[in-house]
């Protein structure tokens, strides 16, 4: 019978504190957490309460359980505000929440949460070691959401030719630059928004057609004045060609 | 020891906290509760003191909370907190109410033994059992709560609590008396009061009580019932309830009808998109007409149907969404109302983001490209309402749970944005089974995915636990037993290419089946008979004529190989058949909302499965080889021939059957539509008709024994050699409807034409996500026959009955279903009578 199965089945609390620390300590954070979650109850509300939830809570962390990991953290802060170690467990429950985010082609709520984690922790303790990593997460996530946006918006032209609405990619490529100024998806949002203007254009009906060219050529000058070597030129430049022999045709007309 | 009251904000450190008063709890616990710590800084008046009280309060274990300051020395604070515990309930006894409900009574308004009682505890019962009873008619009810406190053997403070209720006589309503009402009769106002009813033992579903509330809401049906016929100055003058017996109470209402007014001049202002006419069109109000304010207003904006005929609606689905319908009263002489119509148009709203959340499982780019309402496009009730609709169809969302928010309204810009908000449900089946019949153990594993991913079949991630979020179908069965094994797989992408919706499947299965060996009881492994078989298909949503069609073509190929097996099917027990053919459909499914259960629309659908028509080129001359095989048969049928003779003429017959059945020609056609429409409630009424055809292109090689229609039963596909199609029709046993020779005989081969038509009258009994369950009722009937020269689309076998589904996300659709069938089968002469059918995940 080894001394954890003994622990177990003790009825000293004070065993089964001293057995599950020493487990911690060993990394066997599974058997050490069975035997906290047994003592927290009797230890709620006592001055070794708080070793104990930190603790408790750092083992969910190590078995990566991260929603349990992230909750009891955020527990421990808000119960123990005062607690040296509570620096740590806002960090560590804004890092769970991470963990928890999933691929960004899926609802997105549990990134926006760490998010949130980040940006409070970040705020409150701006000095703290683990700003870099918190800095670096939060970059991480923002990502995720102006991957999101711009997939979106993406596959608003991807499908328009069978929608036939060429006028969602564009208003969604306008949103997504408005909400992402700084988006490193602009280059090929730009040829996005031309490619749909260039294709409303084309499919117009002649009594909206030459505005519609006009605008479509505005995207490309777009395009082609804040990416002089865009890798879009190329296939811009083939559509720019049928959009002034077009235009032509309005030019000779009046 | 002098208690002395703390003075303003100065800092000090925390040296000792004692805690006195009365409580179980140890000081230790209460301290650290509090949030106060020894030795640390805090303010004398400060936060932390008042945050540390708030904390014990919110605890709701004490009566009374205080804080001392003890004593100072030098900058250290000295503190105590003196607390009450809160008495707890020591035995609870209820008087006046029957033991079985005393049960409900303590979890309801949460009187176990320990819980803590306060003045609230004690009010909010009092009131619960009061309306309680209220509410079921006992309008005398009084509750008298008393609590008597005893102190335990430790000394905690605990309390005894009576709860005393007397819900007298059950209260009806014998009389409804209207007085002042002159242009309608009482008994019209009477049924206007929709709750409180007078006694009248023929009215079974709505029993006279009275109940306060109701009452009230019913006083104002009253004058909204006079509203309605023009009296718009109608009011209630006084109402008085006065008690008959015990029993029994009188309701006597004073009315004042008022002046009767009419509708005078309606004019419009402000209208610059619809013209007057439309407009008046849309009221269907006239002048003369009596005065009815509640009409007006349902024709102006009717909030009882969201998508009824009126003026709002006219607006809000061709995008003025911020537009005002404001009906003002311009002139009231002589009892004739001139209206005016004031209308604020606004600008078009534009959707400007459409989002989707929820979607937990699902990837983005399979919901986003399901929306009908994109950024840029003008709002319209309409297109959300059908988005709705198709993402409830993909079966990945609750369909009851999909909401949509509107949010960031600009009415200055014209612009709003759209948030679809969704809930995923389950749509992955697992059928394991395993059963004993055929002469042995029958294994089956049946696995369905409705929303996999294939690309991330090889991330161990994504397992969760299958890869899923594509919107990908992939299923998988597998049965074997010691006579037969089959493998089935199939795989769908609704969306390849993520383009267009052309949707890629394919299937691939494989069969093999062993004959018995009599003399070792176990299959006999040289005799088998395998079919094998693979299908490629494409659909694609068609735009034209409307965007509910679809196009869809698969080219499907089937190997059948013989050894030492012989079957009715075939005249030879070694050998081969090849079936290839190209399959085209048309359909057309605009049913809603729910797939399961939809609610409208209709599903149409025309396929066509050809072969090629080998016999046009290769070059054998059928008309001679028939008369050949003719002949051979003859020989092959004559008892006077010796048997060698006749096995011989056999072996012959069934090398020219090889020849005729080396590739499958034929060509068959089928068609079938079905139409849901409400016909009142929640009634469904679902009618179908069905035909299908089956012909040769070479008369002289005949209809193939392949791909025929076997009418009768549940229409299952039961496992079968031949291609054969099982059509349902309830009420008959499983295939048994063979068709009928012109020599009146009997044949089992099924039919080559066929045609069914039913009519089934459904009834929702719940739609809740774990349990989707309706009744249904059906009459139906069908015929099949081997030639058109026999052939009667009337002569029916016709049946009724009645049945139930179930449909639970882990297993798919299970149903009973009891039928009669009135005709008799092929070859007798009474009705079939009853016949129950057991329906596994198919729909009729």
């Amino acid at each position: 019978c080894s001394e954890y199965q003994k622990a177990l089945k003790s009825v000293d609390s004070g065993t089964k504190y001293t057995v599950g620390e020493k487990l911690y300590n060993a990394g066997k954070y599974a058997k050490a957490n069975k035997l906290f979650e047994q003592i927290l109850p009797v230890y709620r509300g006592k001055p070794q309460a708080e070793k104990l939830s930190y603790l408790n809570s750092k083992c969910y962390y190590e078995e990566e359980d991260w929603y349990l990991a992230s909750y009891h953290f955020e527990r421990f802060v808000d119960a123990y505000p005062n607690s040296e170690k509570v620096e740590e467990a806002a960090f560590l429950s804004a890092k769970s929440a991470y963990m928890l985010s999933p691929v960004f082609s899926k609802e997105q709520h549990e990134t926006k949460e760490a998010i949130d984690k980040f940006q409070s922790f970040i705020n409150l303790y701006p000095e703290s070691e683990f700003i870099p990593e918190a800095n670096k997460l939060v970059r991480e996530l923002d990502f995720k959401l102006e991957k999101k946006a711009f997939g979106i918006a993406k596959q608003f032209n991807t499908i328009a030719g069978y929608t036939r609405d060429f006028n969602a990619p564009i208003k969604a490529i306008d949103n997504f630059i408005f909400d992402f100024p700084g988006t490193i998806y602009r280059e090929e949002a730009y040829f996005i928004k031309f490619d749909s203007a260039y294709q409303l254009a084309i499919n117009s009906v002649y009594s909206k057609k030459e505005q519609r060219l006009e605008d479509a050529k505005s995207y490309y000058y777009t395009l082609k004045r804040s990416y002089a070597n865009s890798e879009y030129l190329e296939k811009a430049d083939k559509m720019i060609e049928e959009i002034e022999k077009e235009l032509e045709n309005y030019s000779t007309k009046s | 020891q002098e208690l002395q009251p703390a003075p303003t904000g100065k800092k000090y450190t925390l040296g000792d906290i004692s805690v006195s008063g009365d409580t179980h709890f140890s000081p230790q616990t209460i301290i650290t509760y509090s949030g106060l710590r020894k030795g640390e800084e805090i303010l004398i008046p400060g936060d932390k003191i008042s945050e540390a009280i708030r904390k014990l309060w919110t605890s709701n274990l004490f009566r009374d909370i205080n804080m001392y300051l003890l004593k100072t020395e030098g900058d250290v604070a000295y503190l105590e907190i003196r607390l009450f515990d809160l008495p707890e309930l020591k035995e609870l006894k209820i008087n006046g109410i029957k033991k079985s409900k005393k049960d409900d009574i303590i979890t309801e308004s949460n009187l176990q033994n320990g819980v803590k009682v306060t003045e609230n505890l004690v009010t909010t019962t009092k009131n619960y059992l009061t309306n309680k009873y209220q509410k079921e008619g006992f309008y005398n009810t009084k509750v008298h709560i008393n609590t008597i406190e005893v102190p335990d053997s430790t000394g905690r403070p605990g309390v005894n609590m009576v709860l005393n209720v007397d819900k007298g006589k059950k209260v009806k309503v014998s009389e409804i008396n209207f007085e002042g009402n002159s242009a309608l009769p009482d008994s019209k106002l009477r049924k206007a009061m929709k709750n409180t009813k007078q006694k009248n033992f023929l009215r079974i579903f709505k029993r006279s009580k009275f109940i306060e509330t109701d009452y009230k809401e019913d006083l104002e049906s009253v004058i909204d019932k006079l509203k309605e016929n023009g009296f718009r100055d109608a009011r209630v003058i006084s109402d008085s309830i006065s008690r008959i017996d015990k029993k029994n109470v009188a309701i006597n209402i004073r009315v004042e009808e008022g002046e009767q007014y009419r509708f005078g001049d309606i004019s419009f202002i402000g209208n610059t998109v619809y013209t007057d006419q439309q407009l008046r069109g849309i009221l269907r109000i006239n002048k003369g007409d009596i005065y009815n304010g509640v009409l007006l207003e349902k024709r102006i904006a009717d909030e009882t149907k969201p998508d009824a005929l009126d003026i709002t609606n006219q607006y809000q689905n061709n995008g003025y969404l911020f537009s005002t319908i404001n009906p003002v009263e311009v002139n009231t002489e002589g009892n004739v109302i001139d209206m005016e119509l004031r209308i604020t148009e606004g600008k078009p709203v534009y959707f400007n983001s459409v989002t989707v959340v929820g979607n937990d499982v699902t990837n983005d780019r399979v919901i986003y490209r399901e929306l009908h309402t994109r950024p840029g496009q003008l709002y319209s009730k309409a297109n959300v309402v059908r988005t709705i609709r198709e993402l409830s169809q993909l079966g990945y969302f609750d369909p009851e749970q999909i909401a949509t928010n509107f949010n960031n309204p600009n009415p200055n810009e014209g612009t709003i944005d759209l948030e679809y908000g969704v809930v995923e449900t389950g749509s992955s089946q697992v059928e394991l089974q395993g059963g004993y019949g055929g002469g042995g153990f029958i294994g089956t594993l049946g696995l369905s995915f409705n929303n996999f991913s294939l690309k991330n079949i090889f991330n161990p991630e994504a397992y969760k636990p299958v890869p899923r979020g594509d919107g990908q179908k992939l299923a998988l069965r597998l049965q074997a037993s010691r006579f037969y094994q089959t493998y089935s797989f199939s795989f769908t992408e609704p969306w390849m290419g993520g383009k267009k919706p052309v949707q890629f499947s394919t299937s691939i299965s494989h069969s093999a089946q062993f004959l018995y060996d009599p003399t070792t009881g176990n299959a006999d492994r040289d005799k088998r008979f395998n079919i094998s078989g693979i299908t490629v298909g494409l659909a694609k949503r068609l735009t034209i004529p409307d965007d509910y069609f679809t196009l869809s073509q698969a080219v499907s190929f089937q190997h059948y190989n013989l050894k030492n097996y012989n079957t009715g099917l075939f005249t030879f027990g070694d050998g081969y058949s090849n079936n290839l053919a190209y399959t085209i459909g048309l359909s057309r499914n605009n049913t809603y909302n729910d797939p399961v259960f939809p609610t409208g629309g209709s599903n149409f659908s025309v396929t066509a499965k050809l072969s090629l028509p080998y016999s046009l080129f290769n070059g054998v001359d059928y008309d001679m080889l028939i008369e050949e095989r003719d002949a051979w048969l003859e020989i092959q049928n004559d008892p006077n021939n010796s048997t060698i003779i006749r096995n011989q003429a056999a072996n012959q017959v069934g090398a020219i059957d090889q020849e005729r059945f080396k590739w499958l020609e034929f060509y068959k056609i089928k068609m079938k539509g079905d139409w849901y429409t409400r016909l009142f409630g929640k009634f469904i009424v679902k009618s179908g008709v069905e035909f299908g055809f089956l012909g040769a292109y070479n008369q002289a090689r005949g209809v193939i024994p392949f791909e025929r229609f076997f009418l009768g039963g549940d229409g299952l596909g039961s496992y079968s050699l031949d291609g054969r199609e099982a059509v349902a029709l309830r009420g008959y046993p499983n295939q048994s409807l063979q068709p009928i020779d012109g020599e009146n005989n009997i044949t089992n081969d099924g039919g080559t034409i066929y045609n069914k038509f039913s009519m089934e009258l459904r009834y929702p009994i719940s739609m809740s996500q774990t349990a989707k369950i309706y009744l249904l009722g059906f009459v139906e009937g069908g015929v099949s026959y081997n030639d058109f020269q026999d052939y009667n689309p009337f002569n029916l076998y016709r049946s009724s009955g009645a049945g139930v589904r179930i449909f639970m996300p882990a297993f798919g659709l299970l149903g009973i279903d009891f039928g009669y069938g009135f005709d008799a089968l092929p070859g007798q002469t009474s009705p079939n009578g009853w016949e129950t059918h057991f329906i596994i995940g198919q729909q009729f």
